[in-house]
């Protein structure tokens, strides 16, 4: 296939639906609605969430006028939101891409197509799940949700309505993580032994003492809490912070990890599955506002006997390592680097037995299937199949134990109290349905 | 790397060197202030997480005392609520039931009896919401949803059709049909 550069924009979109998404997914349904399949037609977007993660989005969809066009954005915060309008409208030179703060209103709207969920995490199912059911194809940002039942909430409902849904988790349209996976797949490094994932720290202001303060002017806390349980509003929990809270995240473990594990899982072949064992040593905070592990450190391992950790890198930032009897491969999202140089060559060699799916661009790949209405790079499945081992680890951290999971049946075997941190309940009135 | 199979857990020296020493953790537990020092819940929650399910009834006894407490607080017992969630069982449903008709505890009462198995707890949650309104309302639908509870299946239709519910009742109510028309029986 040749590479994104070699094409024009137009023809990327014509080929990279069929060539990119063929090789991986079925066929999904056309949604025959609004004829969003049609080559001419401008793809229309509405962002959900403004703050940083969604900043990584707006620049190329904007850089993209051709092709895309952002109607809407949404956020609790007015700030946000309005800052964010306006610098869509600014670009287009008009007045017409509207702000909201409640996503119900934007997910309502006919001519939007696509929702891009870019809030924190505990509200990632339920925007998404809202976005499909109102007919939007989604992008949703890792980790796909807070929990493995919202997760399996999230799938259902993707092919219950026959919509397209991708995660976040754009190293799949990277080169460099196709190469190495593709490379692994094929026994590259000979018998696999092991996979290293480094995530960065967490938690830097360990131990913050904090008070309730009160609501800044123009920010919706309660619609920011949403289902999530209920607290007073502090500055240190709120925009960014909110990942060092396990009521909104589990920090490091979905934010980088959903990354880096995730590119596991695609070399192991497990985008349908997931290991069937978990461990777990995590240190956490015992006062103070955070509550996610300061230090990470699980392992699980898969029914082939192939551990996969992820551990907590205080310098040196994240990577992942696959390491094989030949030798070990070592990636990050700026750099490889491998035990012996030969190891690189023959990774770039033509001619595997084994070819992945390849994608060069995340944004682009969403929005070729959601013309041609096929499954993307990074499809729901094994975005929440990803997401579960991130919150496998977190869940064998917090118990402090050995746990057996089912990767058929979505649930360990023979521990109650695991099976229960599955889910949780949501504060009303949102819920999982 | 995982240890082998046939090794027990491993401890973890680091995970309660920091915790801060408190007389009674359980009861302080329960008067928990947001911004407060939380250390006692820390202490209760890695003991709890620890016990084994033969040891449940008797932790579960100990959460509910505490929630019991005259001088609770609204983060305490959300605290409680929460732990209830992993380790609660019929026996803590009474409990739980009664805190449905109170308007600053249902929503934690909610959280621990959508995770508690058995029929005592679907009971109840269909009972109590007469006492409830609004966001509660479907709140507390959602979670007969979530449970599986098909035995809702007339109260929610009933729900769904009186005009006199807002919409935010109603149409919850009737994403709670659609779920569980799907769900096992």
């Amino acid at each position: 296939m040749p590479t994104a550069s070699t094409v024009t924009r137009r023809r990327f979109l014509q080929q990279s639906g069929v060539a990119t998404a063929v090789a991986a997914a079925p066929l999904i349904l056309p949604s025959g609605l609004r004829g969003a399949g049609a080559p001419s037609r401008k793809i229309t977007v509405g962002i959900v969430g403004a703050g940083n993660i969604s900043d990584s989005h707006f620049g190329p969809l904007l850089g993209d006028p051709e092709n895309v066009r952002i109607l809407a954005v949404c956020d609790v915060d007015r700030e946000r939101r309005d800052d964010a309008a306006a610098r869509v409208n600014r670009t287009y030179g008009n007045q017409d891409c509207k702000a909201y703060g409640d996503f119900r209103e934007l997910n309502r709207r006919s001519d939007i197509d696509t929702v891009f969920v870019c809030t924190p995490d505990h509200w990632h199912a339920l925007v998404a799940i809202d976005a499909m059911r109102n007919g939007k194809d989604v992008y949703v940002e890792k980790p796909l949700t807070l929990t493995i039942q919202e997760g399996r909430a999230l799938v259902a409902t993707a092919r219950k309505y026959h919509r397209v849904a991708q995660h976040g988790t754009q190293h799949r349209s990277m080169k460099r993580f196709h190469d190495v996976a593709e490379f692994v797949r094929n026994q590259g490094l000979g018998r696999l032994d092991r996979i290293e994932c480094f995530i960065p720290p967490n938690n830097r202001h360990v131990g913050a003492t904090w008070k309730p303060e009160p609501v800044p002017a123009g920010l919706d806390w309660d619609m920011w809490l949403g289902p999530a349980p209920w607290r007073p509003y502090t500055s240190l929990g709120c925009h960014y912070n909110f990942r060092f809270i396990s009521d909104s995240a589990y920090g490091q473990v979905t934010n980088w990890g959903a990354h880096y594990l995730d590119i596991g899982q695609w070399a192991l072949d497990m985008d349908a599955s997931g290991p069937v064992e978990v461990e777990g040593r995590g240190e956490f905070p015992s006062s103070g506002l955070f509550t996610n592990a300061t230090k990470v450190d699980f392992t699980v391992r898969y029914a082939n006997g192939v551990p996969m950790f992820c551990r907590t890198r205080f310098e040196g930032g994240g990577t992942v390592r696959f390491v094989g009897e030949r030798g070990w491969l070592d990636i990050a999202r700026n750099r490889m680097s491998a035990s012996h140089n030969d190891l690189l060559r023959e990774m770039q060699a033509p001619g595997k037995k084994i070819q992945l799916p390849l994608s060069n661009n995340h944004h682009e790949n969403f929005f070729a299937c959601v013309r041609s209405r096929q499954r993307p790079i990074a499809d729901v499945e094994l975005g929440h199949r990803t997401t579960t081992v991130c919150n496998l680890g977190q869940i064998a951290m917090v118990l402090g134990r050995k746990l057996r999971w089912d990767p058929a049946k979505e649930e360990f075997v023979g521990d109650a109290m695991a099976n229960r941190l599955r889910g949780r309940a949501m504060r009303s009135p949102w819920a999982l349905i | 790397m995982c240890a082998a199979a046939s090794s027990p857990p491993a401890a973890n020296p680091d995970r309660k060197s920091n915790a801060g020493a408190t007389p009674d953790p359980w009861e302080a537990c329960a008067r928990l202030e947001y911004g407060g020092d939380r250390s006692p819940a820390w202490s209760v929650r890695e003991e709890l997480l620890a016990t084994p399910p033969e040891g449940w009834p008797a932790a579960e006894t100990r959460l509910l005392k505490s929630l019991a407490r005259a001088d609770a607080t609204a983060a305490g017992r959300a605290f409680l609520c929460q732990m209830l969630a992993l380790v609660g069982s019929a026996q803590s449903v009474p409990a739980l039931a009664a805190l449905l008709k109170d308007v600053d505890a249902v929503e934690s009462a909610r959280y621990a009896l959508e995770a508690i198995p058995g029929a005592e707890a679907s009971a109840a949650l269909r009972e109590g919401i007469a006492a409830v309104s609004g966001s509660a309302k479907a709140g507390m639908i959602g979670s007969i949803a979530i449970r599986g509870d098909t035995s809702a299946r007339y109260l929610l239709a009933g729900i769904k059709g009186n005009p006199s519910e807002p919409a935010i009742v109603r149409e919850a109510a009737g994403r709670a049909l659609e779920h569980l028309a799907t769900a096992k029986a």
